[in-house]
């Protein structure tokens, strides 16, 4: 197939990220000096605020590239929300990577590829696109993660998230195998179609849909594939995890929405609520549980993510329109919310190599009030509570379980917001009722860290307080995204 | 004078001032303190704005402000006041400044970040109180969690983290399962009336007694839907079983912390009840739990009273005494008549300013000896004649002496439940018993028995500031005590509304 033009058009911010991602190559095998970094950081924001403004004006074209992707609103939604957390994660990085003499322009380059991988995940209407775009979206993050590749546990995490990520992709690749054998197709609307027609699963398609969900779920660290997530997120470098904990599971909600939305899964099988009710409530269980006895905080937040998946798989198992639409907005609540709590932890750091400890941070609320408001904000509005914009997530989640008649997952969703207060709250306390230790931890300050948590903990609140463009967008988007 | 948008004015402008104070830099100790206690004196004289441009003669939402927040799931900005809401609006506003003189010395760590909750506080309690729209009163009653959590932890007593971590999470059980009933209403709503949800309160109070009930009890949601709001608010009054967290918190909060959390918080419980509970749902639920609610009540007057009586620490012993008193406000709710429910509203105001007196009185001597011990007082009467004068006019309100408020709102609640609850007000009444015990005995060993400790001869009567803050309290003692009609004619017409709708 040649492209013709409109597909090019179509995926001009993919491409802008791209031949960003090739310069950034070049400029660091020619440029020399402490330029370098700067322009490696420069290109990147550059790129990103260019394919964020293409994909704002740019007419939305709906099918392209034969009808792989599928250029529409869902797809700006989730583009947008990617190339947002692209933009923080590297203005977070600049600084981090200074630090830790690691500031190569490779770096950037792999992450523009990454976010590159996720968009295109997001836009694909077609079980092939589908699975390059989790290639795409996975490899540079496998490398990314081993970025401090003098220290044992991130070259631990990249290969532990490598081995999984394999895996992972060897799940999915052979479900959509097997999902094309059971109906002809590879095309994820014309799949639905064909499941929901046929009105039951076979086994064939039951066995591939049940693989593919698995894949996807091995991404969003769900229940019970979630075992990598802890030591991932422990041992890379903090920016990379604050990308790969909203990214990846963003790209992976979609396709999951799409795939379960489509074939309108809530009808078609009855065993369906049940396998997808468990995922959640397991996920949202062992992750708040597990995070309470943890005394690192980034491994807290791994397990806090489990669980947050849990919340988000309790609306895409409630299904419809309204189901689709709390998925969005949770996704750009969990974003926000996750990447200020990262840019805070990469703030209050001392050496990457060395274990986040919670108890690092007493009386930080006082000796760096901003960063400590912010990580405040953040951990509140993890745990849910108003008028931050995990509240707003939250409590769109459990409308749409209640709207669905799935109370019993709405009441257990919000017990489990209960038990995650309680970590929450103890490095809220650690940071402001505990007194500094005699040993002040050195941390290395940076005004963009700081200004990235700031600005990130700033629109957790006013959203928080204003959610109706964003909610606005989200119905918008889920029309799209679940047609029909 | 009429002020437009005077609710709003009153609900936001505390957080707003919060948000400003946060620019001023923390070294400027007093210009914090005097901002804030300027802005709550001029959120306290707005607030009278409300009771003068308030008419008595009908019993619905009035000064209302309506705008749409989140239009597509019903929900809005909505605030109205009734005559129940507007005495206990009032209240907080009256509270909030004598809290600010009462920490005027002892928050002396990070006074900023003190005035910055307390005011964040007092957005969340008035606009708790105010809100007509189920969501953003759940907002509301949340934000009010947080700054608690911080002026318990961060300016409390020894034991503060735990105290802190404990009020929150009990706080919280309360309200998720409250916020999936709210979620269940509003979906209800849209249901019933085959248009889109809403959350708005005028409209669910004509939607959501129809739930349907079921044959048993976990599948009648009318049933499971009164417990989930029953409980958050059981939790916050306290009732007995669920009031384990009122004493760590109270005996670790800081005197402004405590004064708040008795006077107002503990309010938004008995009001949550009156409003949502016994507004939302049909006579056959609310019928259905009333006995319950009249055994805890029983038990928590009894209960409170008894413990109250073996503390060796005073604001222990207040805050049993706090369980013991909230008990004859649920009492006088849950019997529903016109007195006792009267009787249970000015009850509330009467315990936020007595029991507000009490903390506060305690705070004054702590702040002096740094211990709230009784055994560690005694013969002090002498040393410190008009701090004596002041507490022992508090306690005779506190036990119900005929003259000063607290008898007009027992007398109410007992008087009114008689004719439907005549067991539970024999109990009662030897609550009443129980509670001039427990005072009489705590200020006989702290003023009277022989002084056995050298440094109390040293001690300090109260000074100009501590009488400040306390004199206004002393007035509506007597005020309530011997004209409550002032007080009791603006709710009338609500309470009728509400238990007659």
């Amino acid at each position: 197939m040649v492209p013709t033009a409109a597909d090019l058009i179509a995926v001009l911010p993919e491409i802008v990220l791209a031949v960003a991602a090739g310069l950034l190559l070049l400029v660091e095998a020619f440029l020399g000096g402490r330029l370098r970094h700067g322009v490696a950081v420069l290109v990147s924001l550059a790129s990103i605020l260019v394919a964020g403004w293409l994909r704002i004006t740019m007419p939305l074209t709906g099918d392209v590239w034969g009808g792989m992707l599928q250029i529409d609103q869902a797809a700006a939604f989730v583009d947008l929300y990617i190339l947002a957390a692209l933009l923080l994660t590297v203005l977070m990085a600049g600084p981090f990577l200074a630090r830790n003499q690691i500031d190569r322009g490779e770096f950037y380059s792999l992450l523009l590829l990454s976010g590159i991988g996720a968009m295109i995940m997001a836009c694909s209407v077609d079980a092939l696109a589908l699975f390059l775009g989790l290639e795409l979206l996975s490899i540079p993050l496998y490398v990314l993660n081993a970025f401090l590749r003098k220290t044992a546990i991130s070259v631990e995490a990249g290969l532990k998230y490598f081995i999984v990520g394999a895996f992972a992709s060897g799940f999915l690749v052979y479900g959509i195998a097997l999902l094309y054998g059971g109906t002809a197709t590879t095309n994820l609307v014309e799949m639905g179609r064909r499941v929901a027609a046929a009105g039951q699963l076979t086994p064939l398609v039951a066995i591939g849909l049940a693989m593919v969900v698995g894949g996807l779920c091995f991404k969003l660290a769900l229940f019970p594939f979630h075992g990598w997530a802890p030591d991932v997120y422990q041992g890379g470098p903090t920016p990379v995890t604050a990308f790969l904990s909203v990214v990846p599971k963003g790209a992976a909600l979609i396709a999951l929405v799409r795939i379960v939305g489509g074939m309108d899964l809530v009808t078609v099988s009855s065993r369906w609520i049940l396998v997808g009710g468990i995922i959640a409530v397991a996920s949202q269980s062992l992750g708040n549980i597990v995070a309470i006895v943890q005394r690192d905080i980034k491994r807290m937040l791994a397990y806090s993510g489990i669980a947050h998946m849990g919340y988000a798989m309790v609306a895409i198992v409630a299904g419809g329109k309204d189901g689709g639409s709390a998925v969005l907005v949770y996704l750009a609540a969990y974003t926000l919310m996750n990447i200020g709590a990262f840019a805070a932890i990469a703030y209050m750091s001392e050496r990457e190599s060395e274990p986040h400890f919670i108890s690092d941070l007493a009386g930080q609320g006082w000796r760096r009030p901003v960063v400590a408001l912010a990580l405040t904000v953040c951990l509140f509005s993890l745990a849910g509570v108003p008028p931050m914009v995990g509240f707003t997530g939250k409590f769109l989640v459990f409308r749409a379980a209640i709207n669905h008649g799935l109370v019993l997952l709405a009441v257990l969703g919000v017990i489990n917001s209960l038990i995650s207060a309680f970590y929450y709250l103890r490095v809220v306390y650690v940071m402001y009722m505990e007194p500094l230790p005699r040993r002040e931890p050195a941390f290395p300050r940076s005004a963009l860290i700081s200004a990235v948590a700031a600005v990130t903990a700033l629109a957790v609140v006013a959203v928080g307080l204003f959610p109706t463009p964003l909610l606005r967008f989200a119905d918008e988007a889920v029309r799209y995204l679940l047609p029909g | 004078m009429q002020v437009e948008h005077l609710l709003s004015l009153v609900t936001l402008l505390p957080a707003a001032a919060a948000v400003l104070f946060g620019l001023i830099p923390g070294r400027f100790a007093a210009a914090h303190r005097w901002l804030a206690l300027l802005v709550s004196l001029l959120v306290f004289g707005l607030s009278c704005f409300i009771w003068t441009g308030f008419d008595a003669n009908t019993g619905i939402f009035q000064l209302t402000e309506r705008l749409d927040w989140i239009p597509q799931y019903g929900i809005s900005y909505h605030l109205g006041v009734d005559g129940i809401s507007l005495l206990l609006v009032l209240l907080t506003t009256f509270l909030v400044p004598v809290v600010i003189l009462a920490s005027w010395r002892s928050v002396s760590v990070n006074p900023k970040g003190y005035y910055i909750s307390m005011l964040l506080l007092t957005t969340g309690m008035i606009g708790a109180f105010l809100a007509l729209d189920l969501f953003l009163f759940y907002v509301f009653w949340e934000l009010m969690l947080i700054p608690m959590y911080f002026i318990i932890g961060v300016w409390g007593g020894p034991r503060r983290i735990y105290a802190a971590v404990k009020f929150f999470l009990f706080t919280m059980v309360g309200s998720v399962l409250m916020l999936v009933a709210i979620l269940y209403l509003a979906w209800h709503h849209g249901v019933y009336t085959g248009g889109p949800p809403s959350f708005d309160y005028l409209d669910l109070v004509v939607s959501a007694p129809h739930i349907a009930m079921g044959p048993t009890f976990f599948s009648s949601a009318p049933m499971l839907l009164f417990a989930a709001f029953g409980l958050a608010f059981a939790i916050k009054v306290p009732m007995f079983p669920f009031h384990t967290w009122l004493p760590d918190a109270h005996v670790e909060a800081p005197t402004g912390g405590s004064i708040i959390l008795a006077g107002v918080l503990l309010k938004l419980g008995t009001y949550g009840f009156l409003r949502f509970n016994r507004g939302l749902f049909s006579q056959e639920v609310w019928d259905a739990y009333v006995p319950l609610i009249i055994v805890l009540s029983v038990i928590g007057i009894i209960y409170g009273a008894l413990v109250a009586l073996v503390q060796t620490d005073i604001k222990k012993l207040v805050a049993y005494s706090s369980v013991s008193h909230l008990g004859y406000v649920m009492l006088g709710v849950a019997a529903g008549t016109m007195a006792s429910t009267q009787g249970a509203v000015l009850q509330m105001v009467n315990h936020g300013l007595s029991t507000g007196a009490l903390f506060l009185l305690v705070g004054v001597v702590y702040e002096r000896r740094h211990t709230r011990l009784i055994a560690d007082y005694g013969g002090i009467a002498k040393v410190v004649p008009i701090y004596t004068a002041v507490f022992i006019l508090v306690t005779l309100s506190s036990i119900g002496l005929p003259g000063l408020n607290g008898f007009v709102g027992e007398f109410l609640i007992l008087a009114g439940s008689w004719k439907v609850q005549p067991v539970a007000v024999v109990f009662a009444g030897c609550g009443i018993i129980l509670g001039a015990l427990y005072m009489l005995h705590m200020v006989q060993r702290v003023f009277w028995n022989p002084m056995v400790h050298e440094e109390n001869r040293q001690l300090k009567d109260m000074n100009a500031r501590e009488l400040i803050a306390v004199l206004p309290l002393l007035a509506f003692i007597v005020w309530i005590g011997v004209h409550p009609n002032t007080f009791l004619e603006p709710m009338e017409a609500a309470v009728r509304l509400l238990l007659t709708h």
